[in-house]
């Protein structure tokens, strides 16, 4: 029997956790070792370990082309690919719920459009010139985070927001927002313009800074691990607002708490990152397939399962095609459709149930 | 539990549906809602349940106004059986029928072993204990409706309003629901749709058309043919099982 008294954490899922955090811990180690400029694993290691202990033996590792390559380049951008991993998961997880559709990514409530109207009046108008280096990020993260207010807020015009109401308003700030972006690349007629933001829209992870990297961290560490208390009313919204009701939780205020969270999170990650597509919305179904619906379990498996698909899709941009780097965006979609349709065929899942 | 509803009316999509309905529950009764379909039954115990804001009148749990609850504190003292319980997900059924335990939870509470022998106990007494880690959405209608009742039980409250729980749940299922129900010794509304049904396990029964209330009273009392002719205008012969005393309605085919 699975179920005895106070038997909630089976010995499985434990392992479960632990396997993917090592997965984790192994992907980083290994996945550091490649890269455009060839430097032997000894190299690699000799410096991770002259960083992390300061070993007397391998002072020569102190600084120099190796270092560098190692601890500013490839580290901060690994460390980059799990919080955008893990969150993006994570973020889809949450959406998926809030929304009651399976159709729903971190993106889909105007987020993604809200982000590209930013990023195209930042690159073709200049405007939010002045945050400085990245101002293309600030802006864009600034479009998303303004999308999705505008989206809540007017799904609650009139009644309150429906899962329903708030896919529809999503879906029209998006058009309304796309066609605004069109409208600037149309007016503004500049072909160097409408490369960058094409690059920027497929998303990578090439822009990684320590600095940087610990406030995104923290965001999103600190959103997932309020997302896995959360777990008993992410459920409930998966059951509806009627009968949530009568088991004495009211949704629509947390429907909302969680939307403008989320947003946030989506906001640094489209920040440090660009907008990198699939991720949060396959990572979900994947961990359902195997794990069922239970947010208390899935949501910690998605983040470490969403950090480790990264780290690897990452690598495979940077390697696979020689002297120069693949949009991350598109490996993922390439990669991961395919694996997902796989899945759908094999395991008959139908988000859940049977269907 | 009391229950006490008085003069309570709804309106739906501009159309009043319940027209000052009076109800007076009293603790550990089994009420029964009878009326034809588009009656208001539903509706006036979605007021109960509060899905529904009423328009007018004033529903009281124990002596207190129900709108001085929160639905959290409410859903600690009534729990909701209704007809619709299709989850496109796959939770289990131990997922499910832990989330009765909700109301008795703050945000961010873990669950604890209790919660968990409250599940296990739940599940025992609908005879499904053998199902907890089964994927709720591959059973069958009767399996998932025990599933649901197990946790209405589960939020241990003194009272269980049931939505026409048994809809489209074979003979079998529908009294097996029922036994359970009558044998918690809980205050029950029930809305339900088989008169026999309602006969034999009602202690009271009111009787609702066009959101008002028509008749109240025992069930062989005002269960007659006339009442049955001018609600659900149909043709009966009503007859009592002299071994239990229970009283069948007889439908006759003859439609006038």
């Amino acid at each position: 029997m699975m179920l005895m008294q106070g038997k909630k954490i089976t010995p499985f899922y434990m392992a479960v956790i632990f396997l993917l955090i090592a997965g984790v811990v192994v992907s980083i180690l290994f996945a550091v070792t490649f890269g455009s400029v060839s430097i032997s694993v000894q190299d690699v290691y000799s410096a991770l370990l002259y960083k992390l202990f300061h070993l007397e033996s391998l002072s020569a590792y102190a600084k120099g082309p190796t270092h560098d390559v190692v601890w500013l380049i490839r580290l901060p951008r690994l460390f980059l690919a799990v919080a955008v991993g893990g969150g993006l998961s994570v973020c889809g997880v949450v959406m998926q719920a809030i929304v009651k559709n399976p159709l729903a990514d971190p993106y889909i409530l105007g987020i993604s459009s809200g982000a590209s109207l930013g990023a195209t009046m930042a690159i073709m108008l200049g405007i939010g010139a002045f945050f400085g280096a990245n101002f293309i990020g600030i802006t864009a993260s600034a479009g998303a985070f303004f999308a999705s207010v505008l989206v809540v807020t007017i799904a609650n015009i009139g009644s309150r927001a429906s899962s329903v109401k708030l896919l529809l308003a999503g879906t029209a700030i998006s058009s309304v927002c796309s066609s605004f972006s069109s409208f600037i690349v149309y007016f503004a007629n500049d072909k160097e313009g409408m490369q960058t933001i094409t690059f920027w829209l497929m998303g990578s992870l090439a822009g990684a800074k320590w600095y940087s990297n610990g406030v995104v961290f923290a965001v999103i560490l600190a959103g997932i691990l309020f997302f896995i208390t959360q777990y008993r009313n992410l459920n409930m919204m998966l059951l509806g607002d009627e009968v949530s009701i009568t088991l004495g939780t009211d949704l629509h205020k947390y429907r909302i708490f969680y939307l403008l969270i989320t947003s946030v999170m989506i906001g640094f990650i489209v920040y440090s990152a660009g907008m990198i597509g699939f991720v949060g919305l396959i990572i979900p179904h994947i961990v359902r397939i195997f794990f069922g619906t239970d947010h208390k379990k899935i949501i910690p498996i998605a983040a470490l399962t969403g950090a480790i698909l990264l780290i690897w899709t990452d690598v495979l941009s940077r390697i696979l095609v020689p002297n120069s780097e693949l949009p991350i965006g598109i490996l993922i979609s390439m990669i991961g459709a395919p694996c997902f349709i796989y899945l759908l065929v094999k395991k008959s899942y139908g988000f859940g149930g049977a269907s | 539990m009391k229950i006490k509803c008085v003069e309570t009316s709804a309106i739906l999509g501009g159309k009043e549906i319940v027209k000052s309905v009076t109800v007076d529950v009293e603790e550990k009764k089994f009420i029964g809602i009878i009326g034809p379909n588009g009656s208001g039954k539903s509706t006036f115990l979605k007021c109960i349940y509060r899905v529904l804001k009423p328009s007018g009148g004033v529903i009281y749990l124990d002596n207190t106004e129900l709108n001085r609850f929160s639905v959290k504190e409410s859903a600690r003292k009534m729990a909701v059986v209704s007809q619709h319980n299709y989850y496109n997900f796959d939770f289990s059924v131990q997922d499910v029928v832990l989330m009765g335990r909700a109301p008795h939870k703050k945000q961010m509470e873990r669950d604890t072993a209790k919660d968990y022998k409250i599940v296990y106990e739940a599940l025992k007494r609908v005879e499904m204990e053998g199902f907890a880690p089964r994927a709720f959405s591959t059973l069958s209608g009767g399996e998932q409706q025990r599933i649901i009742l197990a946790r209405a039980l589960a939020q241990q409250t003194e009272c269980l309003i049931l939505d026409e729980p048994t809809n489209h749940l074979d003979i079998k299922y529908q009294l097996q629901i029922l036994n359970i129900v009558k044998n918690l010794d809980i205050t029950v509304i029930a809305a339900l749709h088989d008169l026999n049904i309602a006969a034999m396990y009602c202690d009271e029964l009111y009787v609702i058309k066009n959101g008002s209330i028509m008749a109240h009273g025992v069930p062989k009392e005002i269960l007659t043919t006339g009442l049955l002719k001018e609600i659900y205008e149909v043709d009966t012969k009503i007859i009592e099982d002299n071994e239990t005393g229970v009283i069948n309605i007889l439908f006759s085919p003859s439609m006038t």
